[in-house]
């Protein structure tokens, strides 16, 4: 059993989307409870159990109430375990955090959680510590500082207690009280801020407990709308502004927690300590009336720790006092230090990212500028010059250092300096990154490469003789690495988008032009030269003669054209294709024509021939504007879908040709899957009644109809292939629709692949007829996708939305013999209802469901979701038999009795059925009603 | 200062990826959506977190030249945090997400986000960063150990209690401490009543002997080009580390380190946070501030209450004026083969007592060796199976001359070719020394049995012990062309 269980909590942690579409969300949070009760689990398995509580509570709970529900079961079951069992009990609590917290009960203050809180409260204050509960109160503190966290204000009135219990504490513990104690108090005084005349005397009162003062009826929890306000940090550097409460110069108690707080932190890890440090600074930030001093003491051993988030932590104290608390010398030595801890030795090189990252936005004193990027003035290019990059450094550091540099050297050249020469160590970095790609460095040195020389293009490209050269540089790489291809391009492409003010990129593109067209050429490089020059002919400032040239010199001085290779042809004639809207054109009239026809009559492939022709033709008949009508409709990118199949179509090499050639993938859902409604079917039983006599002989008939194989094995379930909601009007008419499902469990066999001839929108939807034939009876999802073609010929591929298959429709009714009329049927039903009720262990299993119903509500039930499953006659008003058969053999049996409420006597041969037909029951009467198992 | 989730992926490559370990923290969940309202993303499962981290890391598809989505040349991260971009259903961005990684272990976490999610918030102004980044190194020690090669099953055995250790260090998604390295903590039967409180990063309390061992280890780094246009470089660091046994919930000891006279101050001292108190004098020195005779060379003081387990102390750099071996290396290309001439120096202030001394002399971009007729004056000479490496071993001791020297001629008539390596091209050659000296340190730095000083009432034992070790101690063929290791000499 555990291992199933282990098994089954593993896949919904994998994804829980997919693991609940096999089941409801209600069915396995009950087994989960069920199985938390369960005397024979061991105490491993049900902490397991607790994880998908814990993780993903939102999800199994769906509502506030099951919320509510959940939470009592749990709380009882933690009152019911030994108190040895003490991994368990931490678990719960934190399983019942997660839940109240998540379905908002807290946040409501309903009954459930105010129970909890008093059971932490209780707990926390317990310090008799049998039984190892020193792990019990730690994971309680922890749980009431995460409630008071999600719900600021919840613990305010406790302040006074909370204090007391860090005080006393000597154990380790002391660590969760203080944790505890300093959130509860940052959000009491920020909640006093929000109050309107609020002043010493309320946080004199708030410290000491005094709850009979007047205020406390108004102080409650904060209005939801300001929630994300409290959550939030309060310390934001130089544009944040922080509430206060003025409260003058007396504030001696408040002074006295922060004072005890702050001399005992050296005592907390180093990781409470930075989160206790940053509420006291914000508490600090918000009352005025004290003194940022108090932090003085506990400065210098913070400015000398190792500990990234303790000095992180005084980063962000500068940012909140600068220079109430810090000093200009403070001030240099902190920068300083973040340079010394950026290329340290001994530390990580993450942290050593997260410290550069840190200079960047140093908390200034007095800031100048304000924004991205600014860099603090005490950096000077002489502080900076330890943080430059080299080839040892690994690539994010190396980008990192790259990138601050960039920053240093741009302000330098804006102060009109004489061009320094730490602009020329990035330019000699820079290439020598490049000589590594050069001599077959790494994918990944490769990549840091062109990064490294989009950042310094992005930030020098107009200083020329760094951009002039780095270009001859990349254009000699490239020849001797013609790979690199697609980064280049991508170089290109970005540089153009991010830095519209300059040509670098039509520059760079056309010295690229330059060095293919004068280059040697080689077999191999040609696909990638073709490829770049297609690029290159995008530019119309640039002039496409050389290329032209280029292109009639190896069709007609190599065997290219014998050798007919397809897809290098395509790729000849993309070229073509973007001469033809160049610009440029009529200067390119008479070589582009020829090249197109020697490649029309010589290329050794039809194909390419064909479009060579094509092209001809229409270079040589039409007028320039019509030509790039044409053309450009091939173009039409990004939707791409409001193609006819017209001319132009024909016309599209390569890229038309490939798209038509190839399936595209639909960005949005266009079909979907609807239940087709019920059409009445007349119970049509047979007038010619041929009943067994026996109960024992009309089992033994109906049982002998399963030898025939197949037998009543198929759910037909029948659906509407319609349009999604989302209207595409190339989408309006689809043809050739192809359908293919996949599983998502295995309770079913595969299922086969449908064909649908059309849909059209205007039209009534096409219906669609599954057969799923089940190995388990269980409600299932489908994955569907849809191949078709539009009616500008191409074809696409969608995804449907999943189909759920849902308890209520693997449901069929009775497959009794045809010859059998209703006393035959009623004679099975007690035979099995008599089996299924034996003591044997059979597999079968009974229960009763119970609910508040009107006669007139279940007459309207019955005749609306059991009439085709009825076996008793409609008139019998005394009980009413209903019996589902679930293909391959499994059976539900219901007597339905209305007294004073309406009893479903439910009887089945697999009791795995028993949650399914509860949820399904639920649904169906509302949710007042409970199903007892017996 | 919380975070969202957490993830422990394994990967070979960007290869043979499985998720080993992942939680969920529910309730900061509910916090980062109330945070970020309309801006919201919420975490997607568990395999797309997955691609999405690969990607990002540039591990995907490692089989394709060139993938846009990895490879593109607009460089968005601002490291250490990733951006992962989820796409549907619920498009958006996962930011900051950090990850740390050491060889197929990767560990990665998404800190919440305690700040209006727009404009977006600089990285620095969040507290959770800098937490999120101490949790996952504090993982990572405990999951692979401090060492250099992860053990495979002692990772799937950590793996197996990191529930329960995360339930004392991280019981809801706030980090509170890091887990012990080794055996996880459990907690021990606090002491009868006292007045101390007991630190919280104190396990337990020690009975028995008082014993404390400080332990200096220096590293010396070092670029040699031989070269006139350029100045060569040496770096100094060293760590102090403690291992004290001391009764007493929260016991003082005091360390402290001197200097001989005229030694060059010690920069950069970071501290333990079990260190009391600090002076001012003690942190002023800085490698990146201009040099300043004037200040203060110690003795350096450090008070301190020592957890139980071993910890650095502190650590330092320091400037020492000469390096301890000071090499030349000179290649000429002759025809088939290479000249080699070597020559070491061991400095006059270094103890000429190693205990060990190597020499590595790599030839990359090259055949294998064919004919290796090389002489040297001391030490013994191995050829390397692979045939691509010469190693020298100098043994425990220099000659009396402190001097030794390696000439000859190396023929590459290999069969097959040797290693690639993109930036050892042509003469661009190096040689790398290994070496380890007992009982000294370069800066003088030391700390004297008599000067550890402990307020406890019994008596106790203290070892002290210094070395000083070479790590990325490089010696470049001077006639060939560098790379250059800083930009400071540049400057």
């Amino acid at each position: 059993m555990s291992e199933i269980w282990t098994q089954r909590i593993l896949s919904f942690s994998r994804s829980p989307s997919r693991f609940l579409s096999g089941t409801t969300a209600e069915g396995f949070l009950a087994e989960l409870l069920r199985e938390l009760r369960d005397d024979r689990a061991t105490y491993s398995l049900k902490v397991l159990l607790l994880s998908p509580l814990c993780e993903s509570p939102s999800l199994l709970c769906l509502s506030d109430l099951l919320g509510e529900e959940t939470a009592l079961e749990l709380m009882s079951v933690f009152n019911q375990c030994p108190p040895k069992s003490v991994q368990f009990r931490c678990h719960l609590l934190l399983a019942l955090t997660s839940v109240l917290v998540c379905t908002s009960c807290v946040n409501n203050r309903s009954r459930a959680s105010q129970d909890f809180l008093d059971l932490l409260l209780q707990i926390s204050q317990d310090s008799n510590d049998l039984h190892g509960d020193v792990a019990l109160r730690a994971t309680a503190c922890d749980c009431l500082r995460e409630m008071e966290a999600c719900s600021p204000g919840l613990l305010s009135q406790r302040l006074e207690l909370l204090g007391g219990l860090r005080q006393r504490e000597t154990s380790r513990l002391h660590q969760a009280y203080a944790g505890l104690h300093t959130l509860v108090l940052r959000n009491a005084v920020y909640q006093l801020t929000q109050e309107t005349g609020a002043g010493a005397e309320h946080l004199k009162a708030l410290l000491g407990g005094n709850t009979s003062v007047a205020w406390e009826a108004e102080l409650d929890l904060l209005n939801s709308k300001d929630d994300s306000a409290v959550l939030s940090s309060l310390i934001r550097g130089p544009m944040g502004s922080v509430p206060t409460l003025q409260t003058g110069p007396d504030c001696k108690e408040l002074r006295a927690v922060l004072s005890s707080l702050l001399e005992e932190s050296y005592l907390l890890t180093p990781l409470s300590q930075a989160a206790l440090l940053h509420r006291l600074t914000e508490v600090v930030a918000m009352v005025p009336g004290v003194s940022p001093a108090v932090f003085r003491a506990q400065l210098l051993r913070l400015l000398g720790t190792s500990e990234v988030c303790l000095f992180h932590s005084t980063l962000l104290m500068k940012s909140a006092f600068t220079d109430s608390l810090f000093s200009v010398e403070d001030e240099a030595f902190l920068l300083q230090r973040l340079v010394v801890l950026s290329q340290h030795p001994l530390l990580s090189p993450p942290e050593k990212l997260f410290y550069i990252d840190c200079i960047l936005s140093f908390p200034e004193n007095r800031p100048i500028g304000c924004g991205d990027d600014a860099l603090p003035v005490l950096l000077t290019p002489r502080l900076a010059s330890v943080l430059v990059p080299t080839v040892f450094n690994d690539s994010a550091t190396l980008l990192a250092r790259l990138h601050l540099l960039c920053l240093v050297y741009l302000e330098e050249e804006d102060e009109g300096e004489e061009e320094g020469r730490g602009l020329g160590y990035l330019y000699d970095h820079l290439t020598s990154l490049l000589r590594i790609v050069d001599n077959g460095g790494s994918r990944e040195i490769v990549v840091t490469f062109f990064r490294a020389a989009f950042l310094f293009l992005s930030y020098f490209f107009p200083v020329e003789r760094f951009s002039h050269s780095l270009m001859e540089e990349l254009c000699s790489l490239y020849l001797r690495h013609t790979h690199l291809a697609p980064h280049f391009i991508n170089l290109a492409d970005h540089i153009q988008e991010q830095l519209s003010e300059s040509n670098w990129a039509t520059e760079f593109l056309k010295a690229l032009q330059g060095a293919i067209t004068d280059a040697e050429l080689t077999s191999k490089d040609l696909s990638w030269h073709l490829k770049m020059l297609t690029r290159v002919a995008e530019e119309g400032e640039i002039k496409q003669q050389s290329t032209v040239n280029f292109l009639s010199h190896i069709i007609t001085s190599s065997s290219l054209c014998v050798k007919g290779d397809w897809r290098l042809g395509n790729f000849l004639l993309g070229v073509c294709r973007r001469l033809l809207v160049h610009p440029g054109l009529d200067a390119l009239l008479i070589p582009l024509a020829d090249v197109l026809q020697h490649l029309a009559c010589r290329y050794g492939d039809t194909d390419i021939r064909d479009h060579a022709r094509l092209y001809y033709t229409l270079l040589t008949t039409l007028s320039k504007d019509k030509l790039a009508g044409v053309l450009s409709q091939g173009y039409g990118e990004g939707g791409g879908q409001a193609k006819k199949r017209t001319f132009s179509c024909i016309v599209a090499e390569s890229e038309g040709l490939t798209s038509l050639l190839t399936v595209h993938r639909a960005k949005t859902i266009i079909l979907k899957l609807v239940e087709e409604p019920q059409t009445e079917t007349g119970s049509g039983l047979n007038q010619n009644e041929d009943n067994p006599e026996e109960v024992s002989v009309a089992l033994g008939q109906y049982r002998a109809q399963f030898d025939v194989p197949g037998f009543a094995s198929e759910i037909p379930l029948n659906y509407q292939l319609t349009h999604s909601e989302i209207a595409d009007s190339c989408f309006d008419q689809l043809f050739s629709i192809r359908l293919h499902f996949s599983l998502t469990d295995d309770h079913y066999e595969p299922l086969g692949d449908v064909s649908v001839p059309c849909v059209f929108r205007e039209r009534p939807p096409p219906s669609v007829k599954l057969r799923l034939k089940p190995r388990r009876p269980q409600p299932t999802s489908l994955h569907a996708s849809a191949i078709f073609t539009t009616q500008d010929g191409l074809s696409w591929l969608t995804d449907l939305p999943d189909v759920h298959v849902a308890f209520q429709q693997t449901f069929l009714p009775l497959p009794a013999p045809e010859t059998w009329g209703r006393g035959g049927r009623l004679s099975l039903f007690d035979g099995l209802w008599d089996e299924m009720s034996r003591e044997e262990p059979t597999g079968g299993a009974t229960s009763l469901f119970c609910c508040q119903l009107q006669e007139e509500a279940l007459k309207t039930l019955v005749e609306k979701h059991f009439l085709p499953y009825l076996v008793s006659d409609q008139s019998d008003k005394e009980e009413i038999k209903v019996l589902f058969f679930l293909p391959p053999q499994s059976h539900l049996l219901m007597r339905i009795r209305s007294e004073e409420t309406v009893h479903f006597n439910v009887a089945t041969d697999n009791w795995q059925l028993l949650p399914h037909i509860n949820s399904y029951l639920l649904t169906l009467t509302g949710r007042h009603t409970h199903l007892t198992a017996y | 200062m919380s975070v969202r989730a957490l993830w422990i992926i394994s990967h070979e490559k960007g290869e043979h990826l499985s998720l080993r370990f992942a939680r969920r923290f529910a309730t900061v969940e509910h916090r980062a959506k109330i945070l970020a309202g309309s801006s919201y993303t919420a975490v997607p499962e568990d395999n797309t977190v997955l691609q999405l981290l690969i990607t990002e890391l540039g591990l995907s598809d490692p089989d394709k030249p060139f993938v846009a989505l990895r490879d593109d040349c607009l460089y968005r991260q601002r490291s250490p945090a990733l951006e992962l971009r989820v796409d549907s259903p619920g498009k958006g961005m996962l930011w900051p997400v950090l990850a740390i990684s050491h060889g197929p272990i990767t560990l990665a976490c998404l800190p919440l986000v305690d700040a209006p999610a727009e404009p977006r918030p600089a990285l620095a102004s969040l507290l959770s960063v800098s937490q999120g980044l101490t949790l996952l190194a504090g993982l990572q020690t405990f999951l692979l150990g401090s060492g250099s090669k992860p053990d495979i099953e002692v990772l799937a055995s950590r793996l197996a209690m990191l529930p329960s250790v995360l339930l004392q260090v991280c019981p809801l998604g706030t980090p509170l401490d890091v887990p012990l390295p080794g055996a996880p903590s459990t907690p021990t039967v606090p002491t009868p009543a006292e007045n101390q409180k007991q630190p919280a990063w104190k396990t337990g309390l020690h009975r028995g002997r008082a014993a404390v061992n400080v332990a200096i280890i220096e590293t010396v780094r070092s670029m040699q080009y031989g070269k006139r246009s350029r100045q060569d470089l040496w770096d100094v660091y060293g760590t102090v580390t403690c291992k004290c046994e001391v009764e007493g919930v929260l016991p003082n000891v005091m360390v402290t380190l001197t200097l001989p006279p005229n030694g060059s101050p010690l920069q950069d001292i970071l501290v333990h946070p079990c260190v009391t108190s600090l002076d001012s004098s003690i942190l002023t020195a800085s490698s990146v501030d201009n040099f300043d005779g004037s200040a203060f060379s110690g003795p350096y003081k450090f008070p301190f209450s020592p957890p139980l387990e071993p910890f650095r102390l502190c650590s330092y750099t320091s400037q020492v004026p000469v390096p301890p071996i000071l090499g030349s290396y000179q290649l000429k290309e002759e025809e088939t083969q290479l000249r080699v001439s070597v020559t070491l120096k061991l400095h006059e202030s270094v103890k000429n007592s190693f205990e060990y001394c190597e020499a590595h002399l790599p030839f990359f971009n090259r055949d294998q060796f064919g004919v290796v007729d090389v002489k040297v004056s001391s030490g013994q000479l191995d050829v390397s199976k692979e045939k691509n490496l010469l190693i020298w071993g100098l043994g425990q001791k220099f000659p009396k001359s402190r001097e030794v020297t390696m000439e000859g001629k190396i023929s590459f008539s290999g069969p097959t070719p040797g290693p690639i390596d993109p930036l050892c091209t042509e003469l661009t050659a190096y040689i790398k020394l290994y070496f380890k000296v007992p009982d000294m340190t370069l800066s003088g730095c030391s700390v004297d049995q008599h000067s550890v000083q402990v307020y406890s009432s019994s008596k106790q034992r203290i070892i002290t012990s210094r070395e000083l070790q070479s790590k990325e101690y490089f010696i470049w063929n001077s006639t060939g062309s560098a790379p250059v290791s800083s930009g400071q000499m540049m400057l």
